[in-house]
């Protein structure tokens, strides 16, 4: 299979740095490039275009981090920071724009009612994506 | 530069905030928008007929129909508005492109309205319709408002919190609301129509010029919605495509509902007892009416389910819709900023919420003494809307004049020359009409008169306030111009 264009969404969790070098390593063998997003998910009752300066200086926090990563993968990355309604549909939307060949998520063990959970972000993606998804466990 | 240049250790590094901070990801396709607006105009068919029915009696459906040519007029010029300028603010947005911030704010004003008396009105008629499975819910006005409060509140609480909406059970409700709204008007029609009788029955309980002019000011509470719609544009994919073609879908299916409803209504029950006792109710009064009894057993409990969660969607819309025109005109300036701040740990605009939550309270606390307060509310509401409705139309042309080479994904057509300028002829029609309604509600309808004009003026103190204590820009940072 060939990568040459990878989506990696990022949330600021400690599987973000790992998922960010497999990413390059891929991207690197391909010679393909990577592409880093966070979500800030914006309540209905709020307008879209709010602009929450906590949660967007969180998410160039977070972006910031993974290019440094990528800087020392000596991989190129671009990133973005998306506002949407959903986290799961805006990362779908993302990668059919893009055209993507694969989405690189990493995922930390997480327990929900005292059953492990992977949430409702992971499960919209693998249900709806249109490329490969690969998950990285922390 | 030299090439051999190395940052050396004390150097300033400057690294650049993103000029672009943030892409909106947009993921709403047409089905999403109209269920969105459907659910909301939808919605309205369950009080609208009954206050219109209150006025206008055997010509209801007349009323209704005439009101719906001028929701067509509204549509449209909706359409090319909201294509042009795909924003939170709807009409508001409009009107400051079109005038100016002083005009914006005076348009979101009247919309703030609008929506505060769609919160009241929807959250009043919920326990009427609930009233099925506990009749104190309807028979006692006591109970039945402080139901109505605790609704407000309780959904006042919820976005406070910020709790995940599942979108799908706002597809899913409006999905069962169309259904069940088209069984019913396909039922009455087969079991209930008769022209002649209907013709009659119209005749005998035709209502006075002056009530049947009311009745088509009252029926335009019908059709508000279509804000919704406009507001839904900011996260609609293609909204410059998308978002007419939903308002067109809307306009037909809207029309035909209303229509059959209407028609249904009369066949299954006189105009007195739709004005009297199923005013609050209406389509509740149609399914009680119907001759078959298992129709009946079926119908009446799936209507009250139907239309109480309908009903507290159209709630939760209006709050949500609320709050985010709030927000949007916080950002220009034109409201207090306490309404755009955002909760540090809900990222809810909690202050706005809360305010607009309560004043929907307020307005329903006559409903524990007075009788008239659903006529009242409703031509509040419709004091509300029509002035959004008349700045939207004017926006519309003034835009035409003032900016011509702006782009417009959707132009509407029958255009007249004036000036060089094409005008609409819809939107002209559109402002003569919602004007003259407009002016029609504030003299006959003392209530509206009072507590509309009274919102308004606070609000423009309120403005005038915020205006004057905005902080100028300091002369040691304005860069003078040379002479």
């Amino acid at each position: 299979m060939v990568f040459k264009k990878i989506l990696v969404p990022v949330v600021g969790s400690e599987a973000d740095e790992e998922t960010m070098k497999l990413a390059c390593r891929l991207a690197k063998k391909d010679k393909g490039k990577v592409w880093a997003v966070s979500v800030v998910a914006i309540k209905r009752a709020l307008p879209l275009d709010a602009e929450i300066d906590s949660e967007i200086r969180k998410a160039e926090d977070v972006l910031n981090s993974v290019e440094s990563i990528a800087e020392e993968e000596d991989s190129e990355v671009e990133t973005d920071v998306l506002q949407a309604r959903e986290v799961g549909p805006a990362i779908v939307d993302e990668a059919v724009e893009r055209g993507v060949n694969l989405i690189l998520m990493g995922i930390t063990y997480k327990k929900r009612f005292g059953q492990f959970s992977l949430g409702n972000v992971v499960p919209y993606v693998l249900k709806n994506s249109p490329c490969p998804v690969m998950l990285y466990q922390q | 530069m030299s090439e051999s240049w190395q940052p050396k250790p004390g150097d300033r590094i400057f690294r650049p905030r993103r000029i672009k901070r943030f892409r909106l990801r947009r993921v709403l396709g047409i089905p999403a928008v109209f269920s969105a607006g459907y659910g909301n105009v939808g919605s309205s068919i369950y009080y609208a007929l009954g206050i219109v029915a209150l006025v206008a009696m055997g010509a209801t459906p007349l009323a209704l129909g005439i009101a719906g040519i001028l929701f067509i007029f509204t549509a449209l010029t909706y359409a090319e508005g909201t294509a042009a300028l795909p924003e939170a603010g709807g009409s508001a947005s409009f009107t400051r492109h079109a005038f100016g911030n002083t005009a914006g704010f005076i348009a979101g004003w009247a919309l703030m309205l609008s929506y505060i008396v769609t919160i009241s009105i929807s959250a009043f008629t919920i326990p009427p319709y609930l009233g099925f499975f506990w009749e104190p819910f309807k028979a006692s006005p006591v109970i039945g408002t402080f139901a109505s409060i605790g609704i407000v509140f309780f959904l006042m609480v919820i976005n406070v919190i910020g709790i995940r909406e599942t979108s799908f059970i706002n597809v899913g409700a409006t999905l069962i609301d169309i259904l069940t709204q088209v069984s019913l008007v396909v039922i009455g029609f087969v079991l209930l129509f008769d022209p002649s009788r209907l013709w009659q029955s119209m005749l005998d309980h035709w209502p006075s010029g002056q009530n049947l002019v009311l009745g088509i000011a009252l029926a335009t509470i019908a059709y508000t919605g279509i804000e919704t719609m406009s507001q839904m544009a900011e996260e609609t994919k293609k909204p410059e495509k998308s978002v007419p073609r939903a308002l067109i879908l809307m306009i037909v299916a809207v029309l035909v509902i209303f229509a059959g409803i209407s028609l249904v209504s009369l066949s299954a029950m006189s105009p007195e007892e739709l004005a009297t006792e199923w005013a609050r109710d209406p389509v509740a009064g149609i399914a009680f009416n119907l001759p078959i009894e298992i129709i009946r057993t079926i119908l009446k409990p799936l209507i009250a389910v139907l239309a109480g969660t309908i009903l507290l969607i159209a709630t939760n819309a209006g709050l949500i819709g609320i709050s985010r025109l709030a927000f949007s005109q916080g950002t220009h300036g034109l409201v207090p900023p306490a309404l755009s701040r955002v909760h540090s740990r809900f990222k809810t605009p909690y202050i706005s919420i809360i305010v607009f939550s309560l004043i929907a309270i307020a307005i329903l606390l006559p409903g524990f003494f007075a009788t008239d307060v659903f006529a009242n509310m409703g031509a509040l509401y419709a004091v509300g809307s029509l002035l959004a409705f008349m700045f939207a139309h004017a926006s519309i042309i003034g835009l035409r004049i003032r900016k011509p080479e702006m782009e417009r994904p959707f132009k509407v057509g029958w255009n007249i020359m004036i000036k060089g300028r094409e005008i609409p002829i819809s939107a002209l029609i559109g402002l003569a009409s919602t004007s003259t309604i407009w002016i029609i509600i504030l003299i006959t309808q003392a209530y509206s008169r009072w507590v509309g004009l009274g919102w308004m003026v606070v609000g423009l103190i309120i403005y005038f306030i915020l205006r004057k204590t905005r902080r100028k820009p300091s002369e040691e940072w304005q860069i003078k111009r040379r002479k």
